[in-house]
């Protein structure tokens, strides 16, 4: 039969964003593969030269509406490195706890999206339900709900408001018992099995030279978590496992997420029970030295990484993003071929673009 | 290719062209071996922090570097490529890291700014294919024997390079 390209995008259901997937078919089965980005290009990097150091911090809020929390916390952790800034233990752990509910939220509104990709309503409506139980929580802490303009160089802006512990524990309790619902309501599903089990194998190998990261390289069996591996902030205080799984298709990588989402609750709870009292901000110097820093977090699509060029002024001279999903869909290619045009929903879906963080 | 369960970074799996010595831990480990293979192109190896360092090496040997961290000493994950427009030269860092191991050595290549041209390394990491792309589109940097180098980010007409200092938009 004769092969032909089909442009997925800029504007499909599938593509959550602005960017195009192309593929070659040949009848049903993908031949080849080409995504194109660019379409939200800002600017970004360029935008920070001309801004100072806490001016940027907003701005890498922008970088994905999904977890803007991480961005901004990678962003101060990266200056700290550059000034050689210590942090209150204090604020350690409230950014811990914080980015720890980012990664709930941002894990739940992909499961929706991915739910509403492969046609379970319910799966939908129900998992951004409770994902507004975390966005209620982290109104509380930083005033906004998407946003969050919270880690500050040398800290975060302010304190745990009233009765946060005891809305925290609630919630995780609430977020528990709803996991193993999740689990009988998506493991259950027929069609939500059929459309996931076996589909979009990465092998290890291929995840491994491809720069893939994440919980989509850990679906690959792949044993590598940055916060146990190069452990930043105080993760090492805290006791959770790295959740990885063998198989490497569209359910290992839905598998990863919901159980990682069952270790951040622990991590939670944890740093609850372990915060200390005591100064959450310390004051930044407003010029940085001539140097760099870097910055490295797993974000909750993989590997983020910052690195931040100083020149003595108060402005930064260069910052580079390292975008996790910017290299992780440079692999699309190698994960779609073989596979049918029905098919691409569920593989694209399952690696959890943000077109934000990826075209900067 | 093993993966074992060791977390510390005592174990370094994959450095057997450095046997190790006493009291030498895992970054000077590598960074002696890449010292006496490459005498002549790599130089200021330096520890940043504990699993961190960084080196510097001539462009003229980027390509062979990168090999021998990629084969001989384990270093199979190239996280970030970055460019660096100085007032005297463009700097390229590459931040390559480890899953065996659990290092990251940070790389940094320079070339003259009439001249912006390094080796492409997109075959040894297939995750350097987009982020060369990236380079090239947003820096101007080129990367010889590329199997693709084209605009990524901005729409292929443009005839700038944002990211450089003398962009006046």
């Amino acid at each position: 039969m004769a092969e032909m390209w089909i442009n997925m995008g800029p504007q499909h259901p599938m593509t959550h964003g602005l960017w195009n997937l192309r593929v070659k078919v040949d009848g049903e089965t993908i031949v080849d593969a080409e995504p194109e980005v660019g379409y939200l290009h800002r600017g970004i990097e360029k935008l920070c030269e001309a801004r100072t150091y806490p001016q940027i911090i907003p701005i890498a809020d922008r970088l994905c509406y999904g977890s803007s929390l991480t961005w901004s916390h990678l962003y101060c952790l990266t200056v700290e490195d550059l000034m050689d800034i210590e942090v209150p233990e204090r604020a350690e752990y409230i950014r811990v706890m914080a980015i720890e509910m980012q990664r709930i939220a941002s894990h739940l509104m992909w499961l929706a999206a991915y739910a509403g990709d492969l046609g379970l309503a319910v799966g939908f409506t129900y998992t951004m339900r409770d994902r507004e139980v975390f966005v209620d929580l982290l109104q509380a802490l930083t005033g906004s709900r998407l946003t969050y303009n919270y880690p500050r160089i040398g800290g975060v802006a302010h304190d745990l408001p009233p009765d946060f512990e005891r809305d925290t524990v609630r919630a995780v309790q609430y977020m528990e018992m709803r996991l193993k619902e999740y689990e009988d309501l998506f493991d259950g599903s027929k069609i939500f099995m059929m459309r996931n089990v076996g589909i979009g194998i990465l092998r290890k190998e291929d995840g491994i030279n491809l720069g893939v990261t994440g919980p989509s390289l850990r679906a690959s069996g792949v044993d590598y978590d940055l916060r146990k591996d190069m452990p930043y902030s105080v993760y090492p205080e805290m006791d959770f496992e790295v959740v990885k799984h063998e198989d490497g298709d569209c359910y290992a990588r839905y598998r990863v997420r919901m159980d990682e989402m069952w270790e951040s609750c622990r991590i939670i709870r944890q740093a609850l029970q372990k915060m200390p009292t005591g100064r959450w901000r310390v004051v930044a110097p407003r010029n940085a030295p001539v140097g760099t820093g870097l910055g490295r977090v797993e974000d909750p699509r993989g590997e983020a990484v910052m690195y931040a060029v100083g020149d003595g002024t108060d402005r930064p001279y260069r910052l580079k993003i390292r975008s996790p999903i910017f290299v992780t869909v440079s692999a699309a290619p190698k994960i779609l071929v073989g596979y049918k045009l029905a098919d691409v929903v569920a593989i694209m879906g399952g690696l959890d673009m943000c077109i934000g963080e990826n075209d900067r | 290719m093993s993966e074992g369960d060791k977390r510390s970074s005592a174990g370094v799996v994959g450095i057997e062209t450095a046997p190790s010595r006493v009291g030498e831990n895992p970054e000077r480990r590598v960074l002696r071996a890449l010292a006496e293979s490459f005498p002549k192109t790599v130089s200021e190896g330096t520890q940043l922090r504990p699993g961190v360092m960084r080196a510097k090496v001539d462009r003229s040997d980027l390509y062979s570097v990168c090999r021998t961290l990629r084969e001989d000493l384990g270093f199979e994950h190239l996280t970030m490529i970055s460019a660096v427009d100085y007032d005297d030269r463009f700097e390229i860092i590459y931040h390559i890291a480890s899953y065996q191991s659990r290092l990251l050595i940070e790389l940094i290549s320079t070339t003259p700014k009439d001249d912006p041209v390094v080796d492409s390394v997109s075959s040894i990491w297939g995750g350097a294919n987009w982020q060369e792309r990236e380079s090239y589109d947003l820096m101007g940097i080129e990367f010889k024997s590329h199997p693709k180098l084209e605009r990524i980010l901005l729409p292929k007409d443009v005839l700038y390079h944002p990211l450089r200092k003398d962009f006046r938009g």
